[in-house]
Formats: C-alpha cells, sequence, structure tokens
C-alpha cells in the first residue's frame, strides 16, 4: 500500500515539473495558463489523494482525511474562476497573441458591441 | 437586490454547518461520542452570521435542490468517474505537448453553443471546462435566448462547426450536469 501511495504523488510531481516545463515554453499568456491548470489540478490532487490515504492507513486519523477530502472540494471549485478571471482580464487588456492563433470569435463577437 | 428568503437561509445554513462540522474534525468525535459542545455551538452561531449574509447570493432559486440524496450521489458519481476520466486524458495530452514541440500548436478562441439554463449548471460547464487542461472558458454570452462560451483552446481542430467543436470539447460532462442540475 505505501508503494501506491508513493507512485501517487511521484505522478503528481512529474505533473506539476511537466506544468512549470510548459509555462516557460509556450509561446504567449494564454497557453502558458493552460500548463499552469496542469499544475493546478494534478499537482495538486495527486498529493492530496495520497495524503488521504496515508491519513487513513498510516495514521488511523479519519478526521485528518476529511480535511484533506474538503481541500480537495474547496479547490476545484475556486482555482478555475481565479484561471478564468485572469484569461479575460489578459484578453481585455489586449495581451499579445500568438502569431499562430488561427481563430478568434470572442475578438469579433467584442468588436460588434 | 435580492431580498433573502428563509428557504435560502436555510439551505446555506445546513450547508455551512455541514462543512463546519468535516473542517473541524468533529463529524468523527459525534460518532465516537466525545464531541465538544463548545465548538458545536461556536459553528451554529458562525453559520447563522454567514449565511444571513451569503444566503442571497448563494442561492437563487430552489434551495434545497442538491439536498435530494439520488441527486447528491449523482454529482458525487460524476465528480469522481466521469470527471476524473476527462481529467486523466487531458492532464497526459498536455504534458507531452509541454515536452513537444511548441511551435506547431495552433491556438484560437472558438465560440461553442450550450442547452444548459440554469446558474449553477452553466457556472458548473465552465469550471469543468477550465480544470481540464487544454481549454480555458473566458466569456459566457447569452444571444437570442442561447448560451455560448467563448473557449480558448490550445490546439484548434474545428474551425467553423460550432456544433462539433462543441462536442469535442464538452465530451461526456454536459448530459451529465444536465442530470444533475435540471
Amino acid at each position: 500500500m505505501r508503494i501506491v501511495i508513493d507512485i501517487l504523488i511521484c505522478l503528481s510531481i512529474l505533473f506539476a515539473f511537466a506544468g512549470v516545463v510548459g509555462m516557460i515554453r509556450m509561446p504567449d499568456s494564454f497557453m502558458r495558463m493552460h500548463s499552469s491548470t496542469n499544475i493546478t489540478t494534478f499537482g495538486v490532487l495527486g498529493v492530496l489523494i495520497g495524503g488521504i490515504l496515508y491519513s487513513i492507513i498510516y495514521l488511523k486519523d479519519i478526521s485528518m482525511a476529511i480535511k484533506l477530502a474538503a481541500l480537495i472540494v474547496f479547490y476545484l471549485v475556486t482555482s478555475p474562476i481565479a484561471a478564468h478571471a485572469i484569461g479575460r482580464a489578459a484578453y481585455r487588456s489586449k495581451t499579445p497573441k500568438s502569431p499562430n492563433t488561427i481563430v478568434d470569435k470572442y475578438g469579433e463577437d467584442l468588436e460588434d458591441e | 437586490m435580492k431580498k433573502t428568503t428563509p428557504a435560502a437561509f436555510f439551505g446555506t445554513l445546513i450547508a455551512c454547518y455541514i462543512f463546519w462540522l468535516l473542517i473541524t474534525g468533529q463529524i468523527v468525535s459525534i460518532f465516537t461520542g466525545n464531541a465538544s459542545w463548545q465548538i458545536l455551538v461556536a459553528g451554529g452561531i458562525v453559520s447563522i452570521i454567514v449565511s444571513l449574509f451569503a444566503a442571497r447570493f448563494f442561492i437563487h432559486k430552489k434551495a434545497f435542490h442538491l439536498y435530494n440524496p439520488l441527486r447528491f450521489l449523482l454529482l458525487l458519481f460524476y465528480c469522481i468517474v466521469i470527471f476524473g476520466w476527462e481529467l486523466i486524458k487531458a492532464n497526459v495530452y498536455m504534458a507531452v505537448r509541454a515536452f513537444g514541440s511548441t511551435k506547431k500548436l495552433k491556438p484560437g478562441f472558438v465560440k461553442i453553443p450550450t442547452r444548459l439554463k440554469s446558474d449553477y449548471a452553466l457556472a458548473m460547464l465552465s469550471n469543468c471546462i477550465t480544470l481540464t487542461p487544454s481549454n480555458i472558458t473566458v466569456d459566457v454570452a447569452e444571444q437570442d435566448g442561447e448560451n455560448y462560451l467563448y473557449v480558448h483552446w490550445i490546439d484548434v481542430k474545428e474551425k467553423d462547426d460550432m456544433e462539433k467543436a462543441g462536442d469535442s470539447i464538452k465530451g461526456a460532462m454536459e448530459p451529465w450536469i444536465r442530470r444533475i442540475w435540471e
């Protein structure tokens, strides 16, 4: 069982690493945000699920496990709202887009208003 | 500003108190019989104050919609099985893209239609789209009674056909969310 917990935590570290590499390599700010959601979902979820299993099996502390589960709920509810607000603000403040951008329906509809 | 209805107040109160019990760990102590009455009473007072102020933002229409056990089980099943699978697929996709060539990606803002009507369902769908890497919801718009989402997609496959783009972004998520909230 210990091995499963270790694998979960290692996987989440791997995904967090991929997210950081993506944040450095991507060409524009919107694409960088895609990589950062990689960190915020799997990078955090793996650690927390590993923590839940650890606190149930080794610490025998159910209330700790419930706290971690509540943490997952709050995390999943609040973090996409931040990403959404940042993306919208970045677009409206005319952050330069990557030259590869092939379609921009949002900009077309904003001009119509 | 909207007024606070009693139903909305009690709905928020119950949710607040359940979260208080979960976070302080008292829900385990109640079953083992050594719960501290001070923590329980303090939680009740705080929940009443919070729900007096927050109920009008938290609940708009049906207050006890999610307290139906069947709906709650459906929500749990959706969160763990359907959404978990989407999350795994998208995470692996995005991790591979981060190490691969970033020059070949064709990002773009697409507009997708959605059949969901209620506020909660729309919020949940756009949050789920944002949480799966490779899509970020930028804005929600209403045109002629139909709701549309603007999504930034990291590698656009369907440029012009809204329906097809919507299907490939939303995947299995939209029917499940409609089942939960409507």
